[in-house]
C-alpha cells in the first residue's frame, strides 16, 4: 500500500477558498451598491446626501425622489436580476452537464419573454376582476410558464439515457429561440401603441424601467428560485457524474431535475419579465467562479448570486454613465463584456464540456 | 443477507434482453456474470442496480430495492459503471468525495484518500480528473464506490459492490489490483457482483459464476462446474477448451486451444 500523502494542503483548499470567496464577494457588492447610489445622471450623490443628514439638514424634494424613487428601486432590481440570472445560468449549467448552458443562450430566455410579450399584448383581454387580482404578477408569471415549459423541452430533446449531447442542447436551443422569437414578432404586430412602447422599453434589456413596483412583482419568485437553487449544491455535484450514477449515490434525480428546471424557470422568467433580454451574466459569472475556486455547486451556486448582482449593478452604472445624460441599454453593456468571454471559454474548451 | 434477483425480465423496444434471469448472491462472495457481447449481463446488473426498469423482483439485504429510497439504496450498496464521464473540471479528491454524499462513511474524512490509497493513486488527488487516462480514471472511479461503501459491513448487514466490467479498460497488473480488491471486500464480510469478460479471471477470482447467452442464464455456480467446454461452446457459439490443471484445478482458457 503506497504512503497517503499529508491531505491538509490538497484540494480541500479550493472548498475554504470558495468559503471565504463569499465574504469577499458579498463586500464587493456592498461596495458596488454603494457606487450604484453615488453615481448617476444628476449631480445627487450619496455621500452629499449623508454628509447633509450629518449635519441635521433635511433632504431636498429632488434628493428624496432621486434616491428614493429612481436610484433605490433601480438598485434592488439590479441585485435581483443579476443575482437571478447568475444563479439560473449555474444551475442549468450543472443541470445539463455543460458549462456553456445559459438560459440566455438555450432558448430558455426566448421562451420566457414570449411568456412575458403573451401576457403584456393578451393580458388586457382577460376579466377584469382576474387582471385586478393577479395583475402585478401576472408577466412574471407568465414568463415562468414560458421558461418552465423551455426548459422541460430542452431537456426532453437533448437528453438521452441519462447522458446530455451538447451539440442537441445548443441546436435545440436555436431552434427554440427562433420559434419563440417568431411568436414573439407575431405579438408585437398584433399590439397597440402602449403595449408596444411597452414592449420596445422592455425587449432592450435595461433597468431603466425599474420601480418598487417591478421590484415587488419579480422579487418573490426570483428570492424563492434562488432559494431553491441553492439547496441542490450536492445534487448537482452529483449530476456532474450522469444520471445513473448520480442515483448509485443516493440522488434523488428526478425530483433534482425538477426542482432544478423549476428553479431555472422562476429565475430566468421572474428576471426577464422585469429587465428584459440581458445576457452573459449567466454564462460568465459561474465560468469565471470555477476558474477561482472549482466546480463545487455548494459554494459555487450562493459565489454566482453575489457574483451576478454586483457585475449587474457595475455594468448598470457603466451604462448610465458612459454616454449621459442619455444611457445605454444595460444588455448592449453586459453583451459587449461577455460575449468575448464566451468566445474564450469556447477556445478553451479542453476538459470543460462533454463531448 | 443476501442479494436475489427473480425471474428479471428487460425488454428494449421489441427486444426480448432478459427473459426470466434469476440470480442469488451471498455476502462473503464474488459473484461473476459472464457471456458473450449482447447475451445481457450488463442489463441484468441495470436491473440489480436499479438503473433500467425491469419486471421481476430484486431483493437487497431482504428488501425489495423498489422499496428503498436512493440514499438508504446507497449506503448499501455502491455501482461501478463502465465507463464514466464528468461534466466539469473537479479534482480526483472531489470525484472520490462525491461518494460520500450518502454512504454512512460520510463523517470519516479519511475514507477518501484511504480509497485513492487503495487503489494505489493517493498520488493523483489533486490532479483534474478530466486528465486521467482511461484506466486512472476507472481506478478513481473504483475508489469513488469504495469510499462509498468504505465498511464491507455495516451494523451487521452486508455492503455490496456492483462493478460492470471493472478491469475492462485496466493493464494486467491493475486489473490482478482490482480483482484483489473485489476478494478482499468479499472476505472481510461483503458482497460483490461484477460483470466480467475475462473468462480467466473469472475462474481465478469468482466464487461464483453466472454464465447467459441470449437473455437467459444457462448456468449458475462454481467455476469449476460452470466454466467447462460444453457450457462455453454453448454460450459463447464457439468451441473452447478448459484446461484445468492440478494441484489448484483452477481452469484457464487459451484462445489457442480454441478450434473453429
Amino acid at each position: 500500500m503506497t504512503a497517503i500523502p499529508d491531505t491538509a494542503t490538497l484540494p480541500r483548499d479550493r472548498l475554504s477558498r470558495a468559503r471565504s470567496l463569499h465574504w469577499v464577494l458579498a463586500g464587493g457588492l456592498a461596495l458596488a451598491c454603494i457606487a450604484s447610489l453615488q453615481i448617476g445622471a444628476t449631480d445627487v450623490t450619496l455621500f452629499a446626501m449623508l454628509a447633509k443628514l450629518a449635519q441635521g439638514e433635511p433632504l431636498s424634494h429632488m434628493e428624496r425622489v432621486v434616491l428614493f424613487d429612481i436610484r433605490l428601486p433601480r438598485l434592488a432590481m439590479g441585485v435581483l436580476v443579476g443575482a437571478a440570472l447568475a444563479v439560473s445560468g449555474a444551475a442549468m449549467q450543472g443541470l445539463f452537464r455543460n458549462p456553456l448552458a445559459d438560459p440566455g443562450i438555450v432558448g430558455v430566455g426566448a421562451g420566457a419573454g414570449l411568456g412575458a410579450i403573451l401576457a403584456i399584448v393578451l393580458g388586457t383581454l382577460l376579466p377584469v376582476w382576474m387582471i385586478d387580482r393577479i395583475g402585478n404578477q401576472m408577466v412574471p408569471v407568465a414568463a415562468f410558464l414560458g421558461g418552465w415549459g423551455s426548459t422541460i423541452l430542452l431537456y426532453r430533446v437533448s437528453t438521452r439515457q441519462g447522458q446530455t449531447s451538447v451539440a442537441t442542447m445548443l441546436l435545440a436551443g436555436i431552434a427554440l429561440g427562433a420559434l419563440a422569437g417568431a411568436l414573439s414578432g407575431i405579438l408585437v404586430y398584433i399590439a397597440d401603441d402602449q403595449q408596444l412602447r411597452d414592449l420596445t422599453f422592455w425587449g432592450l434589456g435595461s433597468l431603466a424601467g425599474a420601480s418598487w413596483a417591478k421590484v415587488l412583482s419579480a422579487g418573490p419568485l426570483i428570492l424563492l428560485s434562488i432559494g431553491g437553487a441553492l439547496m441542490l449544491g450536492r445534487g448537482l455535484n452529483g449530476l456532474a457524474l450522469g444520471e445513473a450514477t448520480a442515483a448509485h449515490i443516493g440522488i434523488h434525480v428526478q425530483r433534482l431535475k425538477s426542482v432544478a428546471i423549476l428553479a431555472v424557470a422562476g429565475a430566468t422568467g421572474a428576471a426577464v419579465a422585469v429587465s428584459g433580454g440581458i445576457g452573459f451574466i449567466g454564462i460568465v459569472v459561474p465560468h469565471l467562479l470555477r476558474l477561482a475556486s472549482g466546480p463545487d455547486h455548494r459554494t459555487l451556486l450562493l459565489n454566482s448570486a453575489l457574483l451576478g448582482a454586483t457585475l449587474l449593478i457595475l455594468a448598470d452604472v457603466i451604462a448610465r454613465v458612459v454616454i449621459a445624460p442619455a444611457e445605454l441599454p444595460i444588455g448592449i453593456v453586459t453583451a459587449v463584456l461577455g460575449a468575448p468571454v464566451f468566445l474564450w471559454i469556447l477556445l478553451r474548451r479542453r476538459g470543460l464540456v462533454e463531448p | 443477507m443476501s442479494l436475489f434477483a427473480q425471474d428479471i425480465r428487460v425488454s428494449y423496444g421489441t427486444r426480448k434482453a432478459l427473459r426470466g434471469v434469476s440470480l442469488s448472491a451471498l455476502p462473503g462472495e464474488v459473484t461473476a456474470i459472464v457471456g458473450p457481447n449482447g447475451s445481457g449481463k450488463s442489463t441484468l446488473l441495470g436491473a440489480i442496480t436499479a438503473t433500467l426498469p425491469y419486471q421481476g423482483r430484486v431483493l437487497l439485504n431482504g428488501r425489495d430495492i423498489r422499496d428503498l429510497p436512493p440514499w438508504e439504496l446507497a449506503a448499501q450498496r455502491a455501482v461501478l459503471p463502465q465507463a464514466s464521464r464528468l461534466a466539469f473540471p473537479f479534482t480526483v479528491l472531489e470525484v472520490v468525495r462525491l461518494g460520500l454524499q450518502s454512504g454512512t462513511a460520510g463523517n470519516r474524512p479519511d475514507v477518501p484518500m484511504q480509497a485513492l490509497a487503495r487503489v494505489g493513486l493517493a498520488q493523483y488527488a489533486d490532479r483534474t480528473f478530466q486528465d486521467l487516462s482511461g484506466g486512472e480514471a476507472q481506478r478513481v472511479m473504483l475508489a469513488r464506490v469504495l469510499a462509498q461503501v468504505w465498511a464491507p459491513v455495516e451494523g451487521g448487514q452486508p455492503r455490496w459492490l456492483l462493478l460492470d466490467e471493472p478491469v475492462s479498460s485496466l493493464d494486467i497488473a491493475h486489473q490482478l489490483q482490482v480483482m484483489e480488491i473485489a476478494r478482499q471486500f468479499a472476505r472481510a464480510g461483503g458482497g460483490v457482483i461484477a460483470v466480467m469478460h475475462d473468462l480467466n479471471l473469472t475462474a481465478l477470482y469468482a466464487d461464483r459464476v453466472a454464465v447467459l447467452a441470449e437473455g437467459a442464464r444457462l448456468a449458475f455456480g462454481a467455476p469449476g462446474a460452470v466454466l467447462t467446454d460444453d457450457i462455453l461452446s454453448r454460450a459463447y457459439r464457439c468451441a473452447l477448451r478448459v484446461s484445468a490443471p492440478p494441484p489448484s484445478g483452477i481452469p484457464y482458457i487459451l484462445p489457442h486451444a480454441a478450434s473453429a
